[in-house]
């Protein structure tokens, strides 16, 4: 299958980055006909529609939107989590970049569908450029009369602002995104069942609605086009509807992000980026730096689909495919994984604090040539010990690439352990590691 | 274990409150009057501040600048401390140099080169990760993902994402990087302008709407 460009079907066109030349090709038609309808009708389309989450769970919008309160009680919050932290994953910052209004637009119906008065863009500080691109969208739509008082006649008020964090991938995690906002420490909080859920008690203690920018981007093309169809795209698989963009990095000739239909197929997104560079295809990490690795061989054929990528032995994810050519040692690629992950733990909860260390010491000590026999008995233990038991999705997060690659290559850990160097002994391969790493064994 | 993991690094002591003069400029109280008019409370106002105050203090925050902030949102000193310490684009370590050349040796351009690319800038200017050149133009930094991996190995500079539009596997990648670096270094050492004052003004510009300008 070819690309589907829904979303980025006008990122080319820099018209599109204003009101006038968005309105041009169609904006703002959604929201047009969405305060023209019920607001629970606009939240049915998009339960027809079957949009799940893409920032990485993959959890159906519409509940999220559905569990707002019906009789107001308080002010309700709208949130994009637009903190794109994921190693591998871009797509967020090109939308923001080049199709904005899709996300304002897309917010505001998320606000008019749940009564929402105030909305933020939480965008990490890094992206300048987006965030910059954002809030000449916002500053349009304000003077456009879409944001603001009594929008489009409704007598609805909704405003929109912008927050930007301070570099933390932590602060990518729903409840640590709200700490932040609100002035804290980017840390997370009890989540249900233990604590209310952000549409019952999020953003100072109110219903909020969080979701990713690439959802909120989906929203004006469901409410326009219909539900019904939306969910035709990627009707061939089970449970996956819609679009999603894929950010394609890596060992590749034409990096950057393709929008596919779920149901392409993982060698299909390979050759839309240009195919593999430098060699052979080896290995490939579907869906950020936190999914699972797979092996080059039979990875082509596998499909593209929340459940279908879970057979396959890994995850869409946010959708950061990084592809890796047989020069790659992956233990190197592990041992860098580890440090991301120890470095940005937040330092909440014992195992994910403890943990991500511990495994980039082992980790260290195996790329440095120092690996004891047992130590990969050990990060796996570590890994367990990890999985299921932090404080928030980013300890799972970390132990599941390290788990899997010691499962899917063991043989290339086995073999560094025991010699003291990597079994990809290429120029290529050498010419990647760090310098201390480098020398070692050779 | 890397060198950017540091464990209880010691840190300056909070100044005492008849210590304190407030050193904002009227642009930067404005800024931070308009920004009171986004959030129900002021705690929220805590990291706009921050870079606000990041700005004013020359693109670090030393504890004065964190003090003022805490002054200005009628918080206390440790509570503005322990948020500022805890996100990375904080400078509350130390003041940078007026250029910080942060090189994301994350996953993507770990597998593109990043390593040799950080290698031929410590090589260029004489220092390692995390110091800066004598002459207090250039710090060198390594940082986690940037997310702009399609453009790997990639580079940040106050606002501005850069690349050499080369990767190891490409032919001649290498001595691309460094004729690239070479430019970068030359370019750079011509701007006056400290590269974290213009991030964190630009952050702080973000915040602001049109009708509050």
């Amino acid at each position: 299958m070819a690309e589907y460009k829904l979303l980025l079907e006008h990122a080319d066109d820099p018209a599109y980055r204003t009101l006038a030349g968005y309105q041009a090709k169609g904006g703002y038609q959604a929201l047009r006909k969405a305060v023209g309808m019920d607001r629970q009708a606009v939240i049915d389309e998009v339960k027809k529609s079957g949009l799940r989450g893409r920032g990485g769970a993959g959890f159906p919008t519409w509940i999220k939107w559905n569990g707002i309160e019906k009789e107001k009680t308080a002010p309700h919050y709208i949130l994009c989590n637009a903190d794109e932290g994921e190693p591998g994953t871009f797509k967020d910052k090109q939308i923001m970049e080049t199709v904005p209004f899709l996300m304002v637009e897309g917010m505001t119906i998320a606000g008019w569908a749940t009564q929402g008065d105030h909305g933020y863009v939480y965008i990490r500080a890094e992206f300048c450029d987006a965030a910059k691109a954002v809030r000449q969208a916002i500053d349009e739509a304000y003077a456009a009369g879409l944001l603001g008082k009594d929008i489009l006649g409704t007598g609805w008020d909704f405003d929109l602002d912008i927050h930007l964090g301070a570099g933390s991938y932590e602060c990518g995690e729903e409840s640590a995104l709200m700490s932040s906002l609100m002035g804290e420490r980017g840390m997370p909080r009890l989540k249900f069942p233990h604590a209310p859920l952000p549409t019952v008690a999020g953003l100072w203690d109110r219903p909020t609605v969080i979701n990713n920018v690439e959802t909120y981007a989906c929203a004006p093309f469901i409410v326009e086009r219909g539900g019904d169809w939306y969910a035709t795209l990627g009707a061939s698989t089970k449970n996956s509807r819609g679009t999603k963009i894929f950010s394609v990095s890596g060992h590749l000739n034409r990096p950057g992000n393709y929008e596919i239909e779920f149901g392409t197929t993982l060698g299909e997104l390979i050759d839309l980026a240009g195919g593999v560079k430098g060699g052979a295809l080896k290995a490939c990490v579907p869906g950020g730096s936190s999914v699972q690795i797979l092996r080059g061989d039979g990875l082509r054929d596998a499909v593209i689909g929340y459940e279908e990528m879970w057979e396959a032995g890994s995850m869409v994810g946010s959708g950061g495919c990084m592809v890796l050519n047989e020069h790659t040692c992956i233990v190197s690629f592990i041992w860098r994984t580890a440090q991301f992950y120890a470095m940005e733990s937040c330092g909440k909860c014992t195992p994910c604090r403890e943990g991500t260390k511990w495994m980039l010491q082992i980790m260290e000590r195996i790329v440095r040539g120092n690996g004891q026999p047992g130590d990969m008995d050990l990060l796996m233990e570590i890994t367990k010990q990890i999985d299921g038991r932090s404080f928030c999705g980013l300890g799972d997060a970390a132990a599941w690439p390290v788990a899997a690659a010691l499962k899917v290559f063991p043989e290339e850990f086995e073999y560094f352990i025991k010699h003291g160097r990597s079994m990809i002994d290429t120029p290529q391969a050498r010419a990647l590691a760090p310098r201390w790493a480098q020398t070692v064994g050779v | 274990m890397s060198e950017l993991i540091q464990i209880g690094a010691a840190r300056p002591k909070a100044p005492q409150p008849q210590d304190l003069t407030l050193r904002w400029s009227e642009r930067a109280v404005e800024e931070l009057e308009a920004l009171k008019g986004h959030y129900p409370d002021l705690k929220s106002l805590i990291l706009p501040a921050l870079w606000i105050s990041q700005r004013e203090y020359g693109g670090h925050l030393p504890p004065e600048g964190i003090a003022e902030v805490a002054a200005r949102l009628q918080r206390t000193y440790a509570e503005i401390e322990g948020v500022a310490t805890f996100y990375s684009m904080y400078n509350t370590a130390h003041a940078p140099g007026r250029h910080m050349i942060e090189v994301c040796t994350c996953l993507s351009c770990h597998m593109c080169g990043a390593y040799r690319l950080a290698d031929i800038l410590e090589e260029k200017l004489g220092v390692k990760m995390g110091e800066t050149t004598e002459d207090g133009v250039f710090t060198l930094h390594e940082v986690e993902c940037l997310d702009a991996c399609d453009r790997a190995p990639v580079i940040q500079v106050g606002p501005d994402y850069l690349d050499p539009q080369a990767t190891l596997q490409d032919e001649g990648g290498e001595a691309k990087m460094r004729a690239w670096v070479d430019r970068l270094i030359d370019d750079l050492r011509s701007r006056p302008e400290p590269s974290s004052v213009r991030l964190a003004d630009t952050v702080v510009q973000v915040h602001v709407r049109a009708t509050e300008r």
